[in-house]
């Protein structure tokens, strides 16, 4: 190995390492201001403290824990299969079923992905009002179930998925529902995985829409109680950290476990 | 669900029926409540409803807890989409924003001139939620200013608490100069990416973004003028600790870097939190800016109630308001001694809360003095789009540090205003 190319792989390194240290930073100080006073997390200090325990017994004191977990969990799994069921039933038809509209039809779906949320808030929010739906998690999980970006994620992905044993399967006689189930789904998992990881995010971390619609204590998740603690006047910063943290373990849990197939179902995406 | 709506309606109708009979009104149904903070606001509201539903145990509260962007989100949505019934009874609006919901949503809020009796509130809190004549809101919390002072700090430098009364801006940038001669302390943090030091100034002149009938002034608007003057002076003389954010603001005067703070009352717990420092604070008027109409008293933030004309419990909302927030002095009390919170009725200031003496402020009764400025705090408008015109405003202060003159200033401001208005 010659001096140069001694030099490249260390910058490559320095630059990794520099890349890894900022994405990595906010959850390290997350962790570490969790275990210390409000005061002390505002005067920037970045050691270990010993209010972890307090402001856990606070966090659990303010917060019906159970409850908002329970809320989120509900809304983020129910949607998030839903979705997926939906969206791959979409994406597999699109790539399967030749017609002239196909594209036509494929085109307006990707259309709806330039109209922002903002424009259609409103106009929603009507739609769910008139159906008697505000304040409850259905009215959360409706708009969000066809998702254009997932219908175009399995597009993508089926341009990958072996024509031959769509074909072999109805020499053998299987109906339409029946390739789909017996051989698309296991076909696709990483696919499946991939998006699973993607959309139980988007969900869990769903903001804007559950705010306007959601209207009491009982109802809220878990991202409306914390930018509700976050906005007081004097916010108690570790009972905000012990907040965050829990809000984000469960996203975290889901891509470690499902870390491997959502890499390959990326790779796979692409061919 | 519906039966339950129509039992309820049926029940109300009953007890109205036999309120007409009986003298005494009465009321069974549910209150919905949206604010912001858990420690403050939605502590005060649960506090004011527990001592309504004593007396009035048919009567039921629902507070939801929400951010106050989020608050605003929702009524905002609400309101544009004119889903009444997505509205909760009550919600509490910012005093720099009720002019907007007002005016822009006329009709949406219940008007309480006739059931409310409002000379007992301080005159500019009444006026801020006043259209056309009316009255639309419940006057809440105040953030009526004070000059937050370090006796030790001044005292070193040859300044005692008489000193402090019946400041200037100018004699204040001069006393500044002394304190940092002789103790190496600054004499205020001052934030130049935000606006509420202006807001303080501009309104003790009894001006603001807006005149009377809510038009914007700024290039001919003396009070902004010489709050822009007076922070460049500050700037200028290099008296300050700059800060980035409130947090950072809040620190160069907790970590004793700073002689003085001008702020709202709400600051008072922040203050005292510092439990090291007692016995080492003063409180005085705020100074004074050197121009027509020009006065100690100036308000920082606060906010108010507001009852929705479609609500269903709008008569028990109003009641509950008036019993509790227009009359009961024990109340205001309560919430001042537990939560720190200033309340706009003026009667608040005979109870015994109000008359302690204050041992971590050496023993003055600060409480009595905020109440006297209260009262004079200058009544202004508003106006739909303060929160538009004060981002202009931020958005040129940093130019002032660098010597820009005020009238340039104005004009750039005044003509990013029309801008963001339009």
């Amino acid at each position: 190995m010659n001096v140069s190319r001694l030099a490249t792989t260390v910058l490559q390194y320095v630059f990794l390492g520099t890349a890894a240290f900022l994405s990595i930073f906010p959850f390290i100080w997350m962790v570490i201001s969790s275990t210390n006073k409000s005061i002390d997390i505002i005067s920037g200090r970045t050691g270990i403290g010993d209010a972890f325990g307090i402001n856990v017994a606070n966090f659990f004191s303010q917060v019906d824990v159970p409850l908002v977990f329970w809320n989120s969990v509900k809304v983020s799994v129910l949607a998030t299969l839903l979705t997926i069921v939906v969206s791959s039933l979409a994406g597999y038809g699109f790539e399967m079923f030749r017609s002239k509209a196909r594209d036509r039809i494929y085109a307006l779906v990707l259309l709806t992905l330039m109209v922002p949320f903002a424009a259609l808030m409103i106009p929603l929010f009507m739609m769910m009002a008139r159906s008697g739906l505000i304040n409850t998690h259905i009215a959360i999980m409706l708009p969000t179930i066809a998702s254009a970006f997932i219908i175009f994620y399995f597009r993508q992905s089926t341009k990958a998925f072996q024509t031959e044993l769509r074909d072999a399967a109805k020499v053998d006689g299987l109906k339409e529902w029946q390739i789909f189930l017996y051989i698309y789904v296991p076909v696709m998992r990483s696919t499946y995985a991939a998006a699973f990881v993607i959309v139980f995010m988007t969900n869990w971390n769903n903001y804007l829409w559950p705010l306007i619609v959601l209207q009491s204590n009982e109802t809220k998740t878990i991202t409306l109680v914390v930018s509700s603690l976050a906005s007081a006047y004097y916010p108690d910063y570790g009972v905000v950290m012990i907040g965050t943290i829990l809000a984000t373990l469960p996203t975290l849990l889901v891509f470690f476990v499902m870390q491997r197939q959502f890499v390959q179902g990326m790779l796979g995406s692409v061919k | 669900m519906y039966s339950k709506t129509n039992l309820s309606r049926f029940a109300a109708g009953a007890l109205a029926a036999a309120s007409l009979l009986a003298s005494t009104a009465a009321f069974a149904g549910e209150v919905t409540v949206w604010c912001w903070d858990p420690n403050f606001n939605v502590a005060i509201m649960k506090e004011a409803a527990a001592r309504y539903s004593a007396k009035h145990p048919e009567t039921t509260f629902n507070i939801v807890d929400f951010a106050k962007a989020d608050v605003e989100q929702k009524l905002q949505t609400a309101l544009s989409s004119g889903t009444t019934d997505a509205l909760p009874d009550i919600v509490l609006i910012e005093d720099y924003g009720a002019q907007k919901y007002l005016q822009s949503f006329p009709g949406a809020f219940a008007e309480l001139s006739s059931k409310v009796d409002f000379s007992g509130f301080a005159p500019y809190k009444v006026q801020l939620m006043t259209m056309d004549g009316a009255v639309y809101g419940m006057p809440f919390d105040s953030g009526v200013t004070g000059l937050y002072y370090r006796k030790d700090y001044l005292e070193q430098a040859g300044f005692k608490p008489e000193d402090m009364q019946d400041l200037t801006w100018d004699r204040f940038i001069e006393i500044g100069k002394q304190v940092e001669a002789k103790t190496g302390k600054k004499m205020l943090g001052l934030d130049v990416n935000d606006a509420g030091f202006v807001r303080i100034l501009m309104q003790s002149a009894g001006g603001w973004y807006f005149d009377k009938d809510g038009n914007l002034s700024i290039e001919n608007n003396a009070a902004l003028k010489a709050a822009l003057e007076t922070e460049q002076k500050i700037l200028q003389a290099n008296i300050h600790k700059p800060a980035a954010g409130w947090t950072e603001w809040v620190a160069t005067f907790t970590s004793g870097d700073v002689a003085t703070v001008t702020t709202g009352v709400w600051i008072t717990g922040t203050v005292k939190a510092q439990a090291d420092q007692s016995g080492k604070w003063g409180v005085a008027p705020i100074p004074k800016l050197n121009v027509e109409g020009a006065s100690h008293a100036s308000n920082l933030g606060g906010s108010s109630w507001y009852v929705t004309a479609s609500s269903a419990e709008k008569d028990e909302a109003i009641d509950f308001l008036n019993e509790v927030y227009a009359k009961d002095v024990d109340f205001y009390q309560k919430i001042l001694t537990e939560r720190g919170a200033v309340g706009s009725l003026m009667a608040a200031r005979n109870g015994p809360a109000y008359s302690e003496a204050d041992a971590f402020f050496g023993g003055e009764k600060v409480w009595q003095n905020f109440s006297d400025w209260l009262a004079k705090v200058p009544a202004v408008n508003y106006g739909v789009f303060t929160n538009e015109v004060d981002t202009a405003v931020t958005a040129h202060l940093p130019s002032l540090g660098q010597g820009a003159p005020i009238d340039d200033v104005l004009k750039a401001v005044d003509s990013q205003a029309q801008g963001q208005i339009q």
